[in-house]
């Protein structure tokens, strides 16, 4: 078999990877041959995005774990010399790169110099863009790295295809828990209304005033993305939410 | 509106065939630097343009907006001739495989963003309808890898045909993307917009605002 048709199959299979860790297993797979055995992608986060949701934005993760704690506890990305290379560049390039090109400071070192402590000392990392123009980061690394511009090339696009099909995962998976959350008394005032009663009648039925009753209304449709009361009850049924 | 010309139907039209070639050449030779395609006369045209060619135009506001082009690969084109060292093996070819070249999208539509501007995903709502049409189901072309990524997150079957190559500063892989009526929706809710794109006839004249 050549080289070329067995990138093709690895693409082959992450396209008919069902989960983000197979993903990530199939990937590894074939970068581990160049000597780069850990892997992180995701979305970037904004500068001085909260540090509880920096780990929604990753995608795809095979990383030490303590590595990872650390560098969300200690805030990293805001002075990864990797992430800031990568917002400025659109081409793949490598770690050492990053921290030759700009000016590594304190902070920027102490995350290179960390980095090496868990044994990823050097790697290779690319941006690429969304539809949405969304940035997303591929970051590979390992201990001893060893490739060849072409087999650049090659991990270059086995990622892209490996992040392409974690996010179609996580759309999937988005759609289907759908993220929508009902308090108590939302799920209470659409029940009275399911029945017909107005806010006024379910007011006096919770003992709360008639605005508080129509804002739980309003609250329960902007949430199940209905436009009238009545579509909000039907989804809420429709949802299993009230009965 | 996104409007399937052949060159014969543009050649008809003067209007249409220069602001075409004009933005090609704006994009391609001054942007995108391809030195090769220099000409005083600032039209960019190749040996593709010929009869079998068809040219996918999106107009907005009496102006031209975006702009492809359709190449059959049952005869010679661009990846066969030109971008010869993007495939291995043997490119895959047929009525219903065409050469999506020439993607372009006008400066004042790109909506300032880095994201694909609704001109951009006209084109490709564009060349999915008009490929389920006509029984065309694939479609190769010759770009940046983050477009793998976009590809997929519109739900085409993408197969690279080659390795990544670079050229100047741009990074270009030759992919096969697939195709089905799935891939239209999928592309449809993206653009939130689901009605078809693809306009029947021709456009009025250019600089010609329609009523309404």
């Amino acid at each position: 078999m050549s080289q070329f048709d067995r990138t093709l199959e690895y693409m082959d299979q992450l396209q008919h990877a069902d989960t983000a860790a197979a993903v990530c297993e199939t990937l590894l797979g074939v970068t581990s041959h160049f000597g780069l055995t850990a892997l992180m992608a995701g979305t970037v986060p904004q500068p001085g995005t909260p540090r509880g949701q920096q780990k929604d934005h990753v995608l795809l993760c095979d990383w030490p774990v303590e590595w990872l704690e650390r560098y969300v506890s200690r805030n990293y990305v805001d002075h990864d010399p990797v992430v800031s290379h990568m917002k400025d560049l659109q081409a793949p390039f490598q770690w050492r790169e990053a921290s030759r090109a700009i000016r590594v400071d304190r902070d920027s070192g102490e995350v290179m110099g960390d980095a090496s402590e868990f044994k990823l000392r050097d790697g290779l990392a690319f941006p690429l863009v969304t539809l949405e123009g969304q940035i997303v980061m591929v970051s590979l690394g390992g201990e001893a790295v060893q490739l060849s511009g072409a087999e650049f090339g090659l991990v270059s696009l086995v990622s892209t295809y490996a992040i392409g099909r974690a996010m179609q995962l996580h759309t999937q998976a988005v759609n289907t828990i759908d993220h929508i959350e009902l308090t108590p008394r939302e799920r209470e005032c659409l029940k009275w209304a399911a029945v017909g009663k107005s806010e006024w009648e379910i007011s006096q039925i919770l003992g709360i005033s008639e605005h508080t009753s129509e804002k739980h209304l309003l609250n329960a449709k902007s949430k199940l993305g209905a436009v009238n009361r009545v579509q909000a009850v039907a989804e809420a049924i429709r949802r299993g939410y009230i009965s | 509106m996104l409007f399937a010309l052949t060159t014969q139907e543009l050649m008809e039209r003067p209007d249409l065939w220069e602001a075409v070639h004009r933005l090609r050449y704006k994009i391609f030779v001054e942007e995108m630097g391809w030195t090769d395609l220099k000409r005083p006369d600032g039209f960019e045209i190749d040996q593709f343009d010929h009869d079998e060619a068809v040219h996918q135009l999106v107009i907005r506001g009496g102006e031209l907006a975006g702009y492809q082009r359709m190449l059959p690969t049952t005869r010679p084109h661009l990846l066969t001739e030109v971008l010869v060292d993007l495939y291995e093996g043997t490119p895959p070819s047929g009525p219903r495989v065409w050469e999506l070249t020439r993607y372009a999208v006008a400066p004042g539509y790109r909506d300032g963003k880095r994201g694909v501007s609704t001109v951009g995903t006209e084109l490709i709502a564009g060349f999915v309808e008009w490929g389920l049409k006509r029984d065309v189901n694939q479609v190769i072309i010759e770009f940046e890898p983050m477009w793998v990524l976009r590809a997929l997150q519109l739900h085409f079957l993408a197969t690279p045909l080659g390795y990544q190559r670079t050229y100047g500063s741009q990074q270009v892989v030759a992919t096969l993307l697939t195709f089905n009526e799935h891939t239209l929706d999928v592309v449809r809710s993206r653009r939130n917009h689901h009605a078809p794109v693809l306009a029947r006839g021709t456009p009025d004249m250019l600089g010609m605002r329609q009523a309404s």
